[in-house]
């Protein structure tokens, strides 16, 4: 069950389109799978689509308007393709993504081991972000770390726990310098989740500390 | 070329808005049938003057202001057979239209390089994709063969499919009633009945 949800301020921030990329893509992807929040987010494009209609608008007959109306409605209609729905493979499992992270499957690298049971494989947003699918078998675990920047996680489809919280399918989790975690999965059928960080992981604990040199080619 | 229509403005403030509502869903749904001008030559005449006040706010610039009404305005000719009246009214239709377009010009002026584009983000402009990854059980299974094997399935497995094979709820409906994605349902859906059918195959 969804219980890490999109606070009503990102809610808004997304409504309205004030969003950074990288947080309005994890925020459709939760929205995507969560009826809650989608209904919220409903709610408030209604309400901004009122806040239009009642805007006191010139009732004149502008030319540039005229000539608009006319180009317009010269032009042919568009059909939309229906899109097919591609699914993340590993190891021969097939796992349904939220439709907003779809066009993204194609820019999926391979799967990589990042660490014992922990595998990874980068997904091309096209910017200086990094972002992952990582796919946790039952007993991976990511070691401790905190965050140099903001990481965005979106549980994809199973469930991990990082010492902090317990995550299901859809939750969506936003940790930065204030929180250290460890993410690791017991379940068995392991954890798929969609991350994104702006700044490389800071590792905090034992050996795993030897990482952090390398953590910008671990999670890049 | 225009003789005929008129920009004319007639669905003022005066009018209840859930009256405009529906006097602007049927103009779409004319639009989006017959191609009728003159059904958009309403739409437009009540929105464009509006989103341009909008987008002058949020643009804060006529010409960028005039190029979003004349994009959203063109997406709103081109693709009104995609308004959906069930899903909400034509000016939220219209509404997100516009911010999505928005979204993708104000990332261009920022010369932002990130591949994420607004209809990734709000699906406003796409049609529903059908579901093909239905799996179904062979007709020859009896129900006492199933019944014993669904015992043996885990608890989540389990619930999702009493939920589909026996209460006979869709699977957005048991995504609802379990607050789980509707993926997630798919996905156990799928591996239960593969497992079933592996012990279906197992126990013949
Ligand atoms: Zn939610």
């Amino acid at each position: 069950m969804i219980n890490y949800h999109p606070t009503d301020k990102q809610l808004r921030q997304f409504a309205e389109g004030n969003i950074s990329s990288a947080l309005a893509l994890v925020v459709a992807s939760h929205c995507d799978v969560c009826v809650q929040c989608q209904t919220k987010v409903d709610e408030v494009n209604s309400e901004l689509a009122s806040n239009i209609e009642n805007i006191k608008a010139h009732t004149v007959t502008d030319p540039a308007f005229e000539k608009m109306l006319a180009s317009i409605t010269q032009l042919p209609v568009l059909d939309t393709p229906v899109q097919k729905s591609p699914c993340i493979e590993l190891d021969g499992r097939f796992f349904d993504v939220p439709r907003p992270l779809q066009r993204f499957v194609k820019k999926t690298g391979n799967w990589s081991k990042l660490l014992g049971k922990v595998w990874q494989a980068p997904v091309d947003l096209g910017d200086s972000s990094m972002a992952h699918f990582i796919f946790m078998e039952k007993g991976g675990r990511v070691p401790e770390h905190t965050h140099r920047g903001t990481e965005f996680t979106l549980v994809v489809n199973g469930e991990f726990s990082d010492g902090l919280a317990d995550y299901d399918s859809g939750d969506l989790i936003v940790m930065d310098d204030e929180h250290i975690h460890s993410p690791h999965s017991n379940a068995d059928e392991g954890c798929l989740v969609f991350s994104i960080v702006d700044k490389p992981l800071q590792f905090t604990s034992g050996i795993a500390r030897l990482l952090n040199p390398f953590s910008h080619l671990f999670f890049k | 070329m225009l003789v005929g229509i008129s920009l004319e403005n007639k669905f003022t403030n005066t009018s209840k808005p859930k009256d405009c509502a529906e006097e602007m869903s049927a103009l779409l749904m004319e639009v989006a049938a017959e191609r009728c001008k003159r059904s958009y030559a309403k739409v437009f005449g009540y929105f464009a003057p509006r989103l341009r006040s909008y987008a002058l706010k949020q643009m804060g610039n006529e010409a960028l202001a005039m190029e979003l009404v004349q994009d959203t305005m063109t997406n709103v000719w081109q693709k009104a057979h995609l308004f959906n009246a069930e899903k909400g009214s034509p000016s939220t239709w219209i509404f997100t239209i516009a911010r999505n377009i928005r979204f993708d010009m104000l990332r261009k002026l920022q010369n932002r390089k990130e591949d994420i584009c607004s209809d990734d983000l709000w699906p406003v402009l796409c049609e529903q994709t059908p579901d093909q990854n239905e799996v179904s059980l062979d007709q020859q299974v009896t129900l006492q063969q199933v019944g014993q094997l669904f015992n043996n399935l885990p608890d989540k497995q389990k619930a999702v499919i009493e939920a589909i094979y026996i209460d006979g709820k869709s699977q957005q409906e048991v995504a609802d009633q379990l607050a789980i994605p509707l993926g997630t349902v798919k996905s156990r859906t799928r591996l239960a009945l593969q497992r079933l059918k592996d012990m279906l195959e197992d126990h013949d």
